[in-house]
């Protein structure tokens, strides 16, 4: 994040042969004013309308009780106590803790591995790496048309292949043990195309030297993976976990609404398809706004303690 | 074999074998990753009886090419139309917004630009179900449901990536270059227009592919604020599919309007791969 803020710093100065008095200096001056005004100014508006605003709304709603037609009513923290007394949100609390458990660490170390496998300039690597990104392309309503029937327990391909390895799988998203890891797999082939793609501009930072100083010091290859490349992504690292968090507490509700609408019996209803529920059918837009908050909280609070922990490892 | 370049490469002597164990590992690794999409085209080439077989088939034994048809007529060229309408609409409103916004903030001295900047970059890291109920307010008391204008103007007001994007490019202008357009007297929207814009074809050509692809792929917001057939896009219309709603129709039916979809935004990301790529890693996310 640091280098949208540092680098390209603003020319403060004008340009030169602009002459050293100041009148033309403060003409010069308001007209970089008046242009960068004019240039920022639609941009800015729509910024506000569908950014600033819905942020600040999602906070202020959250101590109302309205259902979109009628005028808000002032509740206070009423929606937040509710939080804790509801049962369903403690069972979408605890859906969500779990993709998240399931879902980030492979997602990321999965992009980690196959990105230094494709890191490299051997002949076709370019029509290879399509196959690599290829889920890029399908957006979630097509990969849920695929998947669902792929999990399907009779005409699926998924137990189809398990058979060939002696497993007989079970009706995947009927199941409330199974419905939520088969959403997992699925997100994880979705999300990492983009893990690689950052991963591999991490790679590419790295200065080939390094590697170089340490085969003459005698490191293998697998010894100069963990020892050198790994360290060296670290930043990426720290990147690519956070939007994966992100990406499994919210954008798996998408997922989930399509291909099991929370199911079977609530077991894949996270907090998000919670709160997306709870706004769009019991038009609450109150407690939904509260849900959604609670959810940021708890982002943060993962993201904090991953940096935390990363920290310590690092420090030891 | 034995030779004085190439003095660090470890293990030389099964440097081939090695090298062909591993370009194997990538190639079966690739084909795995696109092993779901090949069974979508696969799935969509297959008769109503196959594609229900018990074992599953893997390729279709007979290849039935009227599923495409029939997927056609199930997703209707309104559909179709509106998915074009709905990515190209965000598309263009960004881009014209976007473009001098980003210049201004890369090029144009002024004195909020630090502040301005910090408020575009936040957002991006704040979930985006999050934004999605307020979002729907304010659409909604704009009176905005049930429109084009509804679908596109929220998702194109979502400025902060396309402005990072363009700023980022500006700023790798030479200072020079823009001086030198305003010594010959040329305001600031000639140097952009003129000057700037013309050399922007990298940026243009990453924002164009990252923004359609999105797009093109977009379910929730189109579906939460125009559900109706009049504007459905596509991913709304396949969405119902992955419920297993497959009495009046055939699976392979459903793959085939799935293909269908995604043949735009697969011609795209192969074309465009390169910039998509520079595109996503810099607009300095990191």
């Amino acid at each position: 994040m640091a280098s949208v803020l540092d680098n390209g710093t603003l020319r403060r100065t004008a340009p030169p042969g602009s002459g050293s008095d100041t009148r033309t200096r403060d003409r010069r001056k308001r007209r970089d004013a008046l242009a960068a005004t004019v240039f920022l100014t639609p941009s800015m508006v729509a910024f506000t309308l569908f950014v600033i605003i819905p942020a600040l709304g999602a906070f202020g709603l959250s101590f109302f009780s309205w259902d979109l037609f009628g005028s808000p009513q002032w509740v206070g923290v009423d929606n937040f106590t509710r939080l804790f007394k509801d049962a369903q949100m403690w069972t979408s609390l605890r859906v969500t803790v779990e993709f998240v458990v399931l879902g980030v660490i492979p997602t990321v170390v999965l992009g980690f591995v196959l990105a230094v496998l494709i890191n490299n300039k051997m002949r076709g690597m370019g029509a290879l790496r399509i196959l690599y990104f290829a889920p890029m392309v399908a957006s979630s309503a097509v990969a849920a048309v695929l998947w669902s029937y792929m999990y399907d327990d009779r005409a699926g391909v998924a137990n189809r292949v398990l058979g060939w390895v002696g497993v007989s799988g079970p009706a995947w998203l009927s199941s409330t043990t199974w419905a939520l890891p088969a959403l997992t797999v699925m997100m994880i082939w979705l999300a990492l195309p983009l893990v690689m793609i950052l991963y591999l501009a991490g790679l590419q930072r790295i200065p080939a030297d390094i590697y170089a100083a340490a085969s003459l010091d005698g490191a293998g290859r697998w010894r100069q993976l963990w020892s050198i490349t790994w360290p060296n992504v670290g930043p990426t690292t720290i990147l690519v976990t956070t939007l994966q968090v992100i990406n499994f507490v919210s954008g798996s509700f998408e997922i989930s609404l399509i291909m099991t609408n929370g199911g079977p019996l609530g077991h894949t209803q996270s907090l998000a398809l919670y709160s997306y529920q709870v706004a769009f059918h019991q038009t609450e837009m109150g407690y939904a706004s509260a849900l959604s908050l609670f959810q940021l909280a708890l982002i943060g609070l993962a993201v904090g303690l991953f940096k935390l922990l990363s920290r310590i490892r690092r420090s030891a | 074999m034995t030779t004085i370049t190439a003095p660090a490469a470890p293990g030389r002597r099964g440097a081939n074998w090695s090298a062909a164990g591993r370009y194997a590992v990538i190639v079966l690794c690739g084909l795995i990753m696109a092993l779901p999409l090949f069974y979508l085209l696969s799935a969509s080439l297959m008769s109503q009886h196959d594609i229900r077989a018990y074992p599953p088939h893997l390729l279709p034994p007979k290849v039935v090419w009227h599923n495409y048809t029939e997927a056609y007529h199930f997703l209707t060229a309104r559909v179709i139309v509106n998915s074009f309408v709905f990515s190209f609409g965000i598309l263009l409103v960004q881009l014209v917004i976007t473009i001098p916004a980003g210049f201004a903030l890369a090029k144009i001295p002024f004195r909020w630009s630090g502040a301005m900047l910090a408020v575009i970059v936040v957002p991006m890291f704040v979930p985006s179900n999050m934004t999605l109920i307020p979002l729907y307010v304010v659409t909604h008391q704009l009176g905005l449901v049930d429109s084009y204008a509804g679908m596109i103007l929220p998702i194109a007001g979502q400025t902060a990536f396309a402005t990072l994007l363009f700023r980022q490019f500006f700023s790798s202008l030479p200072a020079g270059l823009i001086d030198a357009a305003q010594l010959d007297g040329a305001g600031w929207t000639r140097t952009l227009v003129s000057v700037a814009l013309p050399l922007a074809k990298p940026a243009l050509a990453a924002y164009c592919s990252i923004s359609f692809l999105t797009a093109w792929n977009t379910y929730i917001w189109p579906q939460v604020i125009a559900p109706d057939h009049e504007h459905a896009v596509m991913t709304v219309a396949l969405a119902p599919l992955a419920s297993g709603q497959y009495t009046l129709m055939s699976p392979s039916v459903g793959m085939a309007a799935a293909v269908i979809s995604m043949l735009p935004v697969l011609v795209v990301f192969i074309v465009f791969q390169r910039w998509y790529i520079n595109g996503v890693v810099g607009t300095g996310l990191e």
